[in-house]
């Protein structure tokens, strides 16, 4: 190969690859700040809001269906909307459809903490989105119940799950008024 | 083509050599530049399958061996899959590659990408199984079943298995136990095989996920290199054969196992033909017609007629030579860059030996030479390898020229492209081209007698670039 084919071959390819890499970290910036957002992306809000088991709490949500997944909702949704502090009760959060199946969670909200987070639907297209779903779901449980918002980090390897997961969990968030 | 201005004088003759060296070497830097744009390309595109993955965020998932094996198993799939297209793209017989570096060299850089673009499949199945089963905790049988049970998953690995097979039937030793015909039929799973792999890429693939800009790359991709080859192997010939009606004129014999075949047809002219070119034939007939010949046109084709010059070489080139006259003949080409419009240096130096004429008559009919300007040596065996010999003294392109005949067998035991006899006598490549430094070597004949003429003109320090072969090794 001449001389100037060899150089301008890696040149042309140090550039793709660059410009490649460059792209991918963006992309990695924008996909925290989109999951750990709002709930805007959620695609079909689904909101019900049901009552929770342990009925005495008595701020439980009156079961209307919320007509959107915006703190509204929640409004309706909690006896005492003066304090966000006070609210308990089980908050289902929006579907979050994926390439790889649908996600949808739900939370249990005591006195304004939350206290468990259920998923409800996880990723199960093929053997493998199953068997990332089963790793992801508990990693994202326990960062969710730690942090108390959606503003955790994805799961590597799990990107579409975990951005699903944290939009279905914001939108029920929403509905708790949290 | 040729005008030639009636008396030259010397100045002007020398003006003339002038403008038509600067043509040349303009050419030949457009055309090195174009190769080293394809080359650069070539790589670019193995670059851009990795930068898709890149692209996607793929780095930030790898965090321990088995997301790593993961990341190497997607990219090396995407890299296969890209070095399969450019292949594809490379036996597409696509007119602007030819031009530039030629089908032989084309082919070769195809050669070699096969077994790089296998290893890298192999690697994507078997890297992938390991980090899915290194990821879920299960075992890679048990793993490979479940993906055997997706539809799209088990169609990736029938493309992997065809890909195999054609690989393997490829490879040089195993290909002389299959019939030509044989081992083309098996190669043809090469399109099926990169076709069935597409559908797992489209929806297992996070990188070409739905919406994506790599998705719509990937695509076009695909689009380029199976249309490329729709375009120029099958459509175009199939146009260009009905529009031109070709049919077999007459058949003549020049000696045992040597035809020449007169064609008829309309505006033969358009097809643009230079001396020196081929063209992929096709002889409708009951016996003939699944057989296509590459084989060189003898004498540059006028609007109505074209000749073409065999030998048999192969079973299916001896059934070429018993065609009747009114065979309907269908056309791939012409192709070939063994002609004049590929020189770089201002004289000509020219070497053919047996059936390796008949290019060369066309070349030389073709080219517009000075008196002087070029040396031809004429090889043959014996006196039945003398034909269209006659015809070369007699080209007006060849007035003032010098043709010299070697005739009788090589020595035995010595690696040598001249006959014992002109050996004795001190014959050598410099001697019967004083000026071989600045000629343009045209070198036509069997494979390993080619390559003994261009080791002693390397030897006598000629630049590869002046060097111009036509083999015969189909």
């Amino acid at each position: 190969m001449r001389t100037r084919a060899v150089a301008l071959s890696i040149l042309s390819s140090a550039a793709v690859l660059a410009v490649g890499w460059q792209l991918g970290e963006q992309g990695r910036v924008q996909d925290v700040a989109s999951a750990a957002s709002t709930s805007t992306q959620v695609s079909a809000p689904t909101a019900t809001p049901t009552p929770s088991s342990t009925a005495d709490s008595g701020t439980a949500a009156s079961g209307t269906a919320a007509a959107s997944g915006s703190s509204a909702a929640a409004a309706t949704a909690t006896p005492t909307p003066s304090t966000a502090a006070g609210v308990s009760g089980t908050f289902t959060g929006a579907v979050s459809s994926t390439r790889f199946g649908d996600v949808q969670v739900s939370i249990t909200v005591a006195d304004g903490t939350i206290t468990d987070v259920t998923a409800l639907k996880l990723t199960d297209k093929e053997q493998k989105s199953v068997s990332i779903s089963n790793r992801a779901a508990p990693v994202l449980r326990q960062e969710v119940l730690a942090a108390q918002s959606a503003q955790v980090k994805s799961v590597s390897g799990a990107t579409y799950t975990s951005d699903a997961y944290l939009t279905s969990l914001q939108s029920a968030l929403d509905q708790a008024g949290l | 083509m040729s005008l030639r201005t009636a008396p030259p004088g010397r100045q002007a003759d020398r003006a003339r050599t002038a403008s038509v060296d600067r043509t040349r070497r303009i050419r030949s830097r457009r055309r090195t530049r174009t190769a080293d744009l394809m080359i650069a390309a070539c790589w670019a595109s193995v670059a851009l399958a990795v930068s898709l993955y890149l692209a996607y965020g793929g780095l930030s998932e790898v965090t321990d061996l088995a997301s790593g094996l993961t990341a190497v198993g997607i990219v090396t799939g995407l890299v296969g899959t890209d070095l399969i297209l450019v292949m594809l793209v490379l036996a597409a017989r696509i007119p602007a590659i030819d031009r530039v570096v030629g089908q032989d060299v084309a082919m070769a850089f195809h050669r070699q990408l096969g077994k790089p673009a296998l290893y890298l499949i192999l690697a994507h199945g078997v890297l992938l199984t390991i980090g899915y089963a290194m990821t879920d905790g299960s075992n890679i049988v048990a793993l490979t079943i479940v993906f055997f049970q997706g539809s799209d998953m088990a169609l990736g690995y029938l493309g992997l298995g065809l890909l195999v097979a054609v690989v393997v039937t490829s490879v040089v030793a195993v290909r002389r136990r299959f019939s030509y015909e044989a081992w083309h039929l098996i190669h043809l799973l090469s399109y099926v095989a990169v076709l069935t792999a597409l559908p797992h890429q489209l929806s297992a693939s996070g990188v070409l996920a739905e919406g994506t800009l790599q998705r719509g790359y990937w695509i076009g991709l695909y689009v380029l290199a199976f249309g490329a080859i729709a375009v120029f192997r099958f459509a175009v010939p199939i146009v260009r054969s009905a529009r031109h009606g070709i049919r077999v004129s007459a058949v003549e014999q020049l000696a045992p196992g040597v035809v020449s075949i007169h064609l008829s047809g309309q505006g033969l002219d358009r097809l643009q033909t230079a001396g020196g070119q081929y063209a992929i034939w096709r002889f409708w007939t009951g016996t003939t017609w699944w057989h296509a010949h590459p084989i060189s046109f003898s004498a540059v084709p006028t609007a109505r007629s074209a000749r073409i010059t065999v030998r048999d070489l192969g079973r299916g080139s001896a059934a070429v030579g018993r065609v009747r006259p009114g065979t309907r003949v269908s056309i791939e080409g012409p192709y070939g860059i063994f002609t004049d419009a590929h020189r770089v240096a201002p004289r000509m130096a020219v070497v053919a030996a047996g059936i390796g004429i008949t290019p060369v008559r066309s070349l030389l009919e073709h080219s517009d030479l000075r008196p002087g300007e070029a040396t031809v040596v004429l090889r043959g065996g014996d006196l039945g390898e003398t034909y269209l010999w006659n015809e070369i003294g007699e080209l007006p392109s060849m007035r003032g020229n010098t043709v010299f005949s070697v005739m009788g067998p090589r020595p035995r035991g010595l690696g040598t492209w001249l006959s014992a006899e002109a050996l004795a006598r001190g014959v050598t490549i410099t001697s019967v081209f004083p000026a071989l430094r600045e000629s343009d070597l045209y070198v036509c004949g069997p494979q390993s007698w080619a390559d003994l003429v261009i080791r002693d003109a390397r030897a006598a320090g000629l630049p590869a670039a002046q060097i111009h072969v036509e083999r015969f090794d189909w």
